[in-house]
């Protein structure tokens, strides 16, 4: 579904990804970890089209089509979702109709008939139990207002709404308290399918007891330095990073 | 010199200033004499009028006008615009005359206490009525527009609500530009009074069909008396060659208040002047208001408020909105007078800037001589946020798309507060289709 080859990107001339690769398959939930300002959120950027960021080599490639070349709305109507870390507030436009905007519009991409008022409405009631969310949080601008959690939750439903191929969470778990934690990661559990995959990034091991990832990579200063499955998460949390920092393994040159 | 062929503005204004005809005027050679002094001789200001710096009149001096033939409008082209308020009184103006078979009966009795007269058509003893009316609402700032007014108008509009009625059908003028090649002039001059605790709400659009072009200077003298409210909405859609330059004076008594709403979508030049003057204690008035330009427009709001009297509240909100090469002024004094204590003044002008090319020239001014007062003022000009763009494309909406949700939201902190809710749609409808560019049969 999503190939990585040796992926260079700076931002303002400075390099922050240098040499990244990763495959993520149908059906796979991959955990990427690392320490502040290993080039986590870029990749996340990335991905999502960016124009913040500079590609200087390397390739993406998603559903065999080059993605780098893919404007950022073409890339979502494609099926690629990311939860941003900082939910941007916008004033003046309705969370509601912000969403059924997007959805419609991924659904026309497809030659889907877009859904009319009534229909939208009960699918979202419907995914907003997923992530227990209060119902006024529709009617209010997207995101202003809300406390940390409550955004969090929003990008969890903007997901469950829009049901993407490639989902990639972007430190979800910061900020969130436990309750608001599991009730993010199991709105990610419901939506988990053998079709669909998920990229987890993230800071601390926390999350993953309750999004059991099939794989763990570590990056650091941007490139992936070790992968392996959940169990290198638990070691991670016990040891830090610094035993995978001092002996770096598949360094470049 | 002949009236009529492709003469420009200026020349025009002087000519009929020279004439000695009195017949066919709004209003009695008493008050049109000393206008008429003044276009005798007319000189537009300048770049080094304080008042006109951002506002370059050259296009205006220039503009020709053919005053030889006016082109047809029929109910068919009013069925828009009657939409937007539905229900209303509506009186329709073509090139400033007044249309009796375009509008409806205005002896309707359902509003009693509304007197709607023709100012041209008035008895003698009415006239001297409206010409007090119009010298105790006079301007503090005078502008040759004003005099134009004054001394050209060929129809004037007087409006009046009897004490204590609160008329419940919104009046609707329409100001039509006839849709004729030729440029036209008019300038519609409008004289509201509204007696103590009396209520209206007015809704006035000026359309300038496709190819029409000219010279629009309304000029509107606005009296409350005690306890009076009067609501307008001002609707600007004129054809890319107009030239539209209005001016408003509004003196309240105690306890009276007003609110304005102007949504200036275009012509080639518009200028809307509005004085609010307390002359009373403890009366408010609340000032709204978009302006949205693209291509070479230039769209310039000037406010001026008088908190002569204690006890009063002014609030004033203007956003702009310029793409293109589109150009938008904001001017906007706020005169607090030694004796107007406890005066409330709010003025705040935000402005997004489209294009690079685009430009706005903001200019709020406070001039505070009272010491117990409550005054603030802030003005900002910016872009649309890059990461509120790409957050909506993220979610598979076009960047175009993105653009005009984000332009809609700045404009909906301003139209999210017009009460008349088909009104409000089709405003924000026209903002979309502005920003669209889906040109639309007058622009």
């Amino acid at each position: 579904m999503l190939s990585i080859k040796d992926l260079h990107v700076s931002v303002e001339g400075q390099p922050i990804l240098k040499g990244l690769d990763l495959e993520v398959k149908p059906g796979e939930i991959h955990a990427i970890m690392g320490p502040n300002g290993s080039g986590k959120s870029t990749l996340a950027h990335v991905l999502a089209g960016h124009r913040g960021y500079t590609v200087d080599s390397g390739s993406v490639s998603y559903k065999d089509q080059n993605l780098l070349a893919l404007e950022p709305e073409i890339r979502a109507r494609e099926g690629i979702f990311l939860a941003f870390q900082y939910p941007i507030e916008i004033p003046g436009v309705n969370n509601t109709s912000f969403l059924k905007k997007a959805l419609n519009e991924i659904r026309k991409y497809h030659g889907e008939e877009e859904l009319d008022a009534i229909d939208f409405l009960s699918l979202i009631r419907e995914k907003m139990t997923l992530v227990e969310m209060q119902e006024d949080l529709l009617k209010r601008p997207v995101n202003q207002g809300f406390s940390g959690g409550e955004k969090k939750r929003n990008e969890i439903l903007q997901m469950a709404v829009l049901d993407p191929a490639l989902a990639i969470l972007d430190e979800t778990d910061s900020g969130l308290d436990i309750d608001a934690l599991r009730i993010v990661a199991s709105g990610v559990n419901k939506l988990r399918s053998a079709d669909n995959a998920f990229v987890i990034i993230t800071h601390y091991q926390r999350l993953l007891d309750y999004i059991v990832p099939d794989f763990v990579h570590v990056l650091s200063d941007g490139r992936i330095i070790k992968s392996g499955t959940k169990e290198l998460a638990l070691e991670l949390e016990e040891r830090g990073y610094d035993w995978l920092l001092e002996k770096p393994v598949n360094q470049r040159g | 010199m002949s009236l009529g062929n492709n003469i420009n503005f200026l020349d025009w204004i002087q000519f009929q200033a020279s004439q000695a005809t009195t017949r066919g005027y709004a209003l009695s050679s008493n008050m049109r004499t000393p206008a008429l002094q003044v276009l005798k001789d007319p000189v537009f200001p300048s770049r080094q009028h304080e008042e006109w710096h951002y506002t370059p009149l050259e296009t205006l001096r220039s503009q020709k006008l053919d005053l030889t033939s006016s082109g047809d409008i029929t109910s068919d082209h009013l069925l828009e615009f009657k939409a937007a308020v539905p229900d209303a009184l509506t009186l329709v103006f073509v090139d400033g005359l007044f249309s009796p078979e375009l509008s409806d009966d205005r002896y309707s009795t359902q509003n009693t206490g509304l007197t709607l007269a023709l100012i041209e058509t008035l008895n003698d003893s009415d006239r001297i009525q409206v010409e007090t009316l119009i010298q105790e609402s006079h301007f503090s700032d005078t502008n040759i527009f004003q005099q134009i007014n004054l001394g050209l108008s060929n129809s004037g509009l007087f409006i009046q609500v009897a004490q204590g009625c609160e008329i419940k059908q919104t009046l609707h003028c329409i100001y039509f530009s006839s849709n004729s090649e030729s440029a036209r002039f008019s300038s519609p001059l409008k004289v509201i009074h509204l007696a103590p605790h009396s209520k209206l709400e007015l809704v006035e659009q000026f359309v300038a069909l496709t190819g029409a072009s000219g010279v629009t200077i309304p000029a509107d003298y606005i009296k409350l008396e005690t306890g009076a409210a009067l609501t307008t909405y001002r609707i600007g859609l004129e054809s890319d060659q107009t030239h539209h330059i209005s001016n408003i004076a509004c003196h309240l008594a105690d306890t009276a208040s007003i609110h304005t709403h102007h949504y200036l979508f275009g012509s080639r030049l518009t200028r809307c002047n509005q004085e609010i003057n307390f002359d009373k204690p403890g009366s408010e008035a609340v000032l709204r208001g978009i302006y949205l330009g693209n291509g070479s427009q230039h769209l310039d709001v000037r406010t001026r408020i008088d908190h002569a009297q204690p006890h009063c509240h002014s609030d004033q909100h203007f956003r702009g909105i310029l793409d293109d090469q589109a150009r938008g002024v904001f001017n906007g004094l706020v005169l607090v007078r030694q004796d107007a204590q406890q005066t409330d003044a709010q003025q705040s002008n935000k402005n997004l800037l489209l294009s690079s090319e685009a430009r706005v020239d903001t200019k709020p001014q406070l001039e505070i001589f009272a010491d117990d007062v409550k005054c603030a003022h802030g003005a900002t000009i910016g872009q649309l946020d890059e990461d509120a763009l790409f957050y909506l494309q993220s979610r598979g909406i076009s960047k175009s798309d993105a653009r005009l949700m984000l332009t809609r939201a700045f404009a909906s902190a301003i139209t999210e507060q017009i009460e008349l809710l088909p009104l409000r749609s089709y405003l924000e409808d026209r903002i979309d289709a502005k920003m669209m560019e889906l040109r639309a049969n007058y622009v």
